[in-house]
């Protein structure tokens, strides 16, 4: 059952809002932390948690309005000088901050959220009285309610007693002097309490949040038992933080009016194409019809074309929205490990796909991680190594063509291909024979196995089950690449490479006998003419020096087990994460933007999906890191491939 | 004075969400003619183009503040009879005071009902209608 029936639609508004709003809220903290006297920043801050109670009221959320309450009266004290921002005061804060995002993970599984952790509220009182934070005893068990939460006043019953509406325009006269019929009596100006209802429920259930997170009946999502203060958001919260967020999406308004107005258009066309038909049908056919309907075609095409860019945009939105959240989690991390980090971001601006942002998450959050716990040191052996003791993240995002790119990287201590070859065969993840053939790039890809940890002992922090190999193969599900670049000493880059959007894949088609395939462009390098004379043959297998590069070559027809018909003429220069090869074609039939259609049921092994031609053809989307993965091994496939091919 | 339901407001927030409550609430109340301004500096230009009869403003605001948005609107010939209606977070004494003393038409503490809303309205007209 909703608590919020009616008043979904508000929420959703609300929690959008405030999600934003927060992360600026949380972003403007860590500036805060190095900037603590910012009067500007302390104002920003103090208005965040004053807007979203004021929301939260209408949402008749008293929970979060007392929370929200009491930091943002902390941070009125803060910005008029009367408290001064002490690291425990910033610990209290940033655990404030966390609550009001655990109460946003509630409201947006329309739950009416509950009282805030007893010790954060206690803490926040502590602090407006003055009281060092670290001073307050943890609430025991038999403890009454801490007095702090008696004393947590709601904003409007300071002012409730007198029930009288103040005569506003005596009073205006009164105090500006002019004359006017009434005095005003000070008993006026103490306004008519419209909060009376909301506060009262902060008390009780300030008791129950006292109870031992042991012996607290299972709340909705666990919270109480799962989170401490300063603890990292667990995978479950941020699943519900984006259930909240997911249905909905932001759009520039001109960009629906381009979508609007390109629909109009593609409607008139339609209309000037219907009545050629039936000028065709009626048997008219001559030049000038045929003319017309060649434009109205050639038009339709344009517009369609724009169509679909245009509504693509619609889904585009600033990676920055995504980014926003990673300096505060850097923050948490750093304090964690006794580091000094400051996260830099660089092209927030950069748009990408709305679906992409948020399988980007996860993914992002982990390659932080990773470079904060693992990638630098301490600030004492940054010292030792004549570093400065503040260590730089770099969290960048562009766009190369059409290709967007993130960068994570770290000046920390970078990585060691040797003992990353050493510790994978010491896993039994490969032999030592396959460890003295690797390459530099090679063993730096050795990371993203699964069940490899360089650290012997995995913190709480990296060790939360989503490893590096999930990290790669969930930007692979995006049609990405994961590349790692280090150097000893300096610190290691991570360069993930992601199409524009998911929707329109560009693709090589290429032919093998009649048969066309599309191959995705994005792992095409080059395509070069196969000559018989100058494939050579290195132990057994056939390689072709490109540039001075051996690579071996891959016949599709041997990957798709067909017959070996005719010698192929062309090698298709394809790059994977994994390696570098030429796979050898009949022929090529030119490029596409293939509008990928998912084989839902039958999904044989080396099928990305299929596409229509200009002409009606299918096609089939060969995903050449299935194929590639078991070369020969599996005739089923090739029949599968062979069955659905020439259906 | 009878509230005409063609009444131009504007609705001064930074807060979107809170824009949109206070519209569906006037829309409650049936007035339907409602514009929305982001902040005070916003709000300022949109009532100097002119055709407004009622502002109903926040107080905190990035740019330009509710009260000044106010002060503002009392300082400008051309506006300075239009009704304001503060709303804010707080039943602070200085809050009140100070908004009395820059000249508000009246004062609405968050989260008000229409209810409230339609109250506060029509001690604002009763006034301007006695005036």
């Amino acid at each position: 059952m909703s608590d919020f029936a009616g008043m979904e639609d508000l929420l959703q508004d609300f929690l959008q809002e405030s999600y934003d709003l927060l992360s600026d809220v949380d972003n403007k903290l860590v500036d805060l932390e190095r900037a603590p006297d910012d009067r500007g920043l302390l104002n920003d801050i103090f208005r965040g948690f004053h807007t979203i109670k004021g929301g939260a009221g209408f949402l008749n959320a008293a929970e979060l309005v007392t929370l929200c309450h009491l930091t943002e009266n902390l941070f009125d004290r803060l910005r008029n000088g009367e408290l001064e921002l002490t690291p425990e005061l910033m610990d209290v804060i940033m655990a404030a901050t966390k609550g009001v995002r655990e109460m946003f993970g509630e409201l947006g599984q329309m739950v009416m959220p509950q009282a805030a952790d007893a010790q954060v509220i206690a803490a926040l009182q502590g602090a407006l009285r003055g009281e060092l934070p670290g001073a307050a005893p943890p609430a025991a068990p038999a403890a009454p309610p801490p007095p702090a939460a008696a004393a947590v006043e709601p904003p409007a019953a300071k002012a409730s007693g007198a029930g009288g509406e103040p005569d506003w325009q005596a009073l205006h006269a009164s105090l500006t002097g002019q004359p006017s019929g009434g005095a005003a009596a000070e008993g006026q100006l103490a306004a008519k309490s419209e909060l009376a209802a909301a506060p009262t429920a902060v008390a009780p259930a300030a008791a129950a949040a006292v109870v031992p997170a042991g012996e607290q009946g299972p709340s909705p999502f666990g919270r109480r038992a799962t989170d401490r203060p300063g603890g990292q958001p667990t995978s479950a919260r941020r699943a519900e933080e984006r259930g909240g967020r997911e249905s909905t999406i932001r759009v520039d308004t001109s960009r629906l009016d381009q979508v609007l107005n390109l629909s109009g258009e593609i409607g008139l066309t339609k209309n000037r194409l219907t009545s050629l038909r039936a000028d065709i049908l009626a048997g008219k056919n001559d030049a000038e019809t045929l003319h017309a309907l060649d434009q109205a075609v050639s038009q339709l095409d344009l517009l369609v074309s724009d169509l679909q860019n245009s509504v693509m945009k619609t889904r585009m939105q600033p990676i920055g929205r995504l980014f926003q959240k990673y300096p505060r989690i850097a923050r948490d991390l750093a304090r964690q490990f006794g580091k000094d980090v400051e996260l830099v971001l660089a092209g927030e601006e950069t748009e990408v796909d709305k679906t992409m942002i948020e399988d980007l998450a996860d993914p992002l959050i982990h390659l932080i991680r990773n470079a904060v716990d693992h990638g630098v040191e301490l600030p004492d052996e940054r010292q030792a190594a004549g570093k400065p003791s503040k260590s730089l993240v770099r969290l960048e995002a562009r766009q190369e063509g059409d290709h967007i790119v993130l960068i994570i990287a770290d000046d920390g201590k970078g990585m060691s291909a040797e003992r990353i070859r050493a510790k994978a065969v010491e896993k039994g993840l490969i032999s030592e024979e396959e460890a003295n053939t690797l390459d530099e790039r090679q063993s730096l890809n050795l990371i993203f196995l699964p069940g490899f940890s360089t650290k012997t002992n995995i913190s709480d922090v990296s060790g939360r089950g989503v490893g590096m190999d999930v990290v790669k193969t969930n930007i692979q599900k995006l049609n990405g690449s994961v590349e790692i670049r280090s150097e000893p000493g300096k610190g290691s880059v991570f360069l993930i490479s992601l199409p524009l959007t998911l929707a329109i894949l560009p693709v090589l088609l290429v032919r093998l006998g009649d048969q066309p395939f599309a191959l995705p462009l994005s792992l095409v390098r080059e395509i070069l003419p196969i000559e018989r004379g100058r494939v050579q043959e290195v132990g057994g297998k056939e390689t072709l020096v490109v540039r001075g590069e051996v690579l071996p070559v891959i016949s599709l027809a041997r990957l798709l087990g067909w017959p070996f018909q005719r010698y192929p003429e062309y090698g298709v220069f394809m790059q994977t994460a994994e390696r570098s090869f030429i796979l050898a074609v009949d022929s090529f039939a030119g490029r596409d933007d293939a509008v990928i259609k998912s084989l839902e049921d039958f999904r044989p092994k080396g099928v990305a999906g299929v596409t229509t031609l200009s002409n009606g053809q299918i096609v089939l989307i060969l995903d050449m890191k299935e194929l590639l993965a078991d070369i020969g091994h599996h005739p089923d496939m090739a029949a599968g491939l062979r069955a659905l091919a020439s259906a | 004075m009878a509230a005409d339901p063609k009444m131009r407001f504007l609705v001064v927030d930074d807060f979107s969400t809170m824009r949109r409550i206070v519209r569906n609430l006037l829309k409650e109340l049936g007035f339907t003619n409602v514009d929305e301004a982001e902040d005070g500096a916003i709000a300022l230009q949109k009532l100097q183009a002119g055709g407004f009869e009622f502002v109903v403003t926040d107080w905190n605001m990035p740019n330009m503040d509710g009260l000044t948005l106010l002060q503002t609107i009392r300082a400008t010939p051309a506006l300075k009879a239009l009704p304001v209606l503060m709303i804010t977070a707080e039943a602070k004494k200085e809050n009140i005071i100070a908004a009395a003393q820059a000249g508000a038409s009246g004062y609405i503490v968050k989260p008000f009902t229409a209810g409230t809303l339609s109250e506060k309205l029509n001690k604002i007209f009763e006034k301007m209608g006695q005036a």
